[in-house]
């Protein structure tokens, strides 16, 4: 972990609001895992203030370069979306717990919704790195918002209106789709998709891996700020330090 | 000539006059990665109850302009697990280290100063802690170990719990009495914690130094609230929280302008200093010692540099020792 300025090397339309950003990595903050993240000061003035938290989509060790994908959202995505390449950008990380490695025997399935597609993208290269072929399922509200971006071979796309691939989320076509046997789910995107992943992963047995987003002062563990429910009742955990990556079963992703 | 940096808080030397504001880093291992603690004067921690707490729910945090809400409802692990788990690093820190210490009633604030009294006692030993900004960490005096408690700062301002918090720290015979009875079980430096959400805030430091504080710290957060348009809802779960960050400056600038005119004792100023022009306006309207609270979120770096362009701009004034910058503060103009 560590703070340093980085070169914006690239930061380019996907599909409208979501860009693909491009950085130079100081390897000396240490390897980004898949399901890490960091986080970006995107003005050096106070307003927009806090940090943004952005997953990594991928990571070129030999070229120390990372990339991320993020959505237009609000003044601190617009400021960050209008720097030039060749800008410089203050990053901390890498940060957060990372997701876990399927177990011996464990398919790996990935579940993408929106722009939660991100993290999944850099870990679907571990896994094929590690020849531990996944298979991503990506889901989008319309043809016209998938993102121009490759996606790993065999993936399935799925629209909410059935203007492309599959009609209906990445979870129903999971549920319809994956046969029994041993499989570990990856979700990352709203919180409704992954309250269902995590229920139906209890369903069938599935051990499932959840990345989960909070707003974040922070960043580190230190603020208290980013809180997710225990699924025991017992209080709370922080998405940043003790997640933002979760077994299902940790959380309560009906609450909020 | 280089300026001297340290100060006195009762009889514990700081090393300079920057502190970390508590809630904001920690017991002081978070940022360990980022942050050149031993550098800076004084860490205060986050505030430790009797019990343990789980905090609010969510959402705690929502931006705002220039600043931030929060509402994390003093959540921590409790007086018993601060001891086991967290009392021996602070140990090891060369800053000074000022524990907070919240409760919901009178009893609870003085259980947890005893149980930190018996679980560090106290050596008489003030320690000369930090360094200068040039020389790099010097190493502590003397072979004395650190007790890992060398203040309290007494939290009577948090707005975001129920009982206690901000229902203490706006009655100033309350304070009085609460700041006294503290006094007569500690001979470490005890530093009160002030809020702004009170019709004058100069009264209630006067209540603090007659009960015996060695300091007060002003101001902690202000009481605010944001609406999501789109849902009709508070974007906080308890509905109000507290404001901090450059938004709120201004603010404790004037609350440290007033009860520095009020109280002898020093003056600790807080809120939304980042910079150190943000922190020499402090010290110019009376504050001996600053703390960076939100300003450590943005940019772990800043209170760092905070101290480092203090003692840039005292060299360029020819100023010898940091208390000496409140006496340059002018009259308004026209005045």
């Amino acid at each position: 972990m560590k703070q340093f300025e980085a070169e914006v090397l690239e930061n380019r339309v996907i599909a409208e609001p979501w860009r693909e950003l491009r950085l130079s990595w100081d390897a000396s903050a240490g390897l980004p895992r898949p399901g890490q993240f960091f986080t970006l000061r995107v003005s050096s003035f106070s307003d927009p203030l806090l940090r943004r938290p952005f997953a990594f989509s991928a990571f070129d060790g030999a070229r120390s370069r990372v990339a991320a994908i993020y959505q237009i959202r609000g003044g601190a995505t617009r400021l960050l979306s209008e720097m030039a390449s060749g800008s410089a950008i203050d990053v901390l990380g890498p940060l957060g717990r990372p997701f876990p490695e399927p177990r011996e025997g464990e398919r790996p399935v990935l579940a993408g919704g929106g722009i939660g597609l991100g993290p999944l993208l850099y870990l679907a290269q571990s896994l094929f790195a590690a020849g531990r072929a996944p298979l991503l399922v990506l889901g989008v509200r319309s043809a016209s918002r998938m993102p121009s971006i490759a996606l790993p071979e065999g993936s399935v796309v799925c629209t909410d209106d059935g203007s492309s691939g599959f009609e209906g989320t990445p979870v129903d076509w999971i549920a319809h789709n994956l046969p029994p046997g041993r499989a570990r789910l990856y979700g990352c995107g709203p919180l409704p998709m992954l309250a269902a992943l995590a229920a139906l992963a209890a369903e069938r047995g599935w051990a499932a891996s959840l990345s989960a987003e909070q707003w974040m002062a922070c960043g580190v563990g230190a603020c208290m700020g980013c809180a997710l429910p225990r699924a025991d009742g017992s209080g709370y955990v922080r998405a940043c330090a003790d997640g933002p990556v979760f077994e299902a079963a940790e959380i309560d992703w009906r609450r909020r | 000539m280089r300026p001297e940096l340290g100060l006195r808080i009762g009889e514990l030397e700081l090393a300079n006059p920057v502190g970390l504001a508590s809630g904001t880093f920690g017991y002081g291992s978070e940022y360990e990665e980022l942050v050149e603690v031993d550098r800076l004067g004084a860490l205060f921690t986050k505030a430790v109850t009797l019990e343990p707490r789980e905090g609010n729910p969510p959402p705690r945090i929502v931006e705002t302009p220039s600043g931030m809400l929060n509402s994390i409802g003093l959540a921590n692990p409790g007086i018993e697990a601060f001891v086991a788990r967290k009392l021996p690093a602070l140990r090891e820190m060369r800053c000074a280290v000022f524990v907070n210490v919240a409760g919901a009633s009178e009893d609870e604030y003085l259980e947890v100063l005893e149980r930190l009294e018996a679980a560090a006692p106290h050596s008489g030993a003030a320690p000369r802690s930090g360094a200068t900004p040039r020389s790099g960490a010097t190493p502590r005096s003397g072979a004395t170990p650190r007790s890992g408690v060398d203040g309290y700062e007494i939290n009577l301002s948090c707005p975001n719990v129920r009982h206690g918090g901000l229902a203490f720290g706006t009655d100033p015979a309350q304070i009085e009495r609460l700041t006294r009875a503290l006094r007569d079980r500690t001979s470490r430096p005890l530093v009160v914690k002030l809020t702004p959400n009170v019709t004058d805030i100069a009264e209630i430091a006067r209540a603090a130094e007659a009960g015996g504080a060695d300091a007060v710290s002003c101001v902690n957060t202000l009481v605010g609230m944001v609406i999501d348009l789109g849902t009709r809802r508070p974007a906080l779960a308890t509905a109000t929280g507290g404001l901090s960050g450059p938004a709120i400056r201004p603010v404790g600038v004037a609350c440290c302008y007033k009860v520095s005119r009020a109280v002898r004792i020093p003056v600790i100023g807080l809120g939304g200093i980042s910079r150190a022009e943000d922190a020499l306006q402090y010290l110019l309207a009376g504050a001996r010692a600053v703390q960076v609270g939100t300003g450590t979120f943005v940019d772990p770096g800043c209170a760092i540099s905070v101290l480092e362009g203090i003692a840039a701009w005292m060299e360029a004034q020819g100023l010898g020792r940091v208390e000496d910058i409140g006496g340059l503060l002018e009259s308004p103009s026209g005045r």
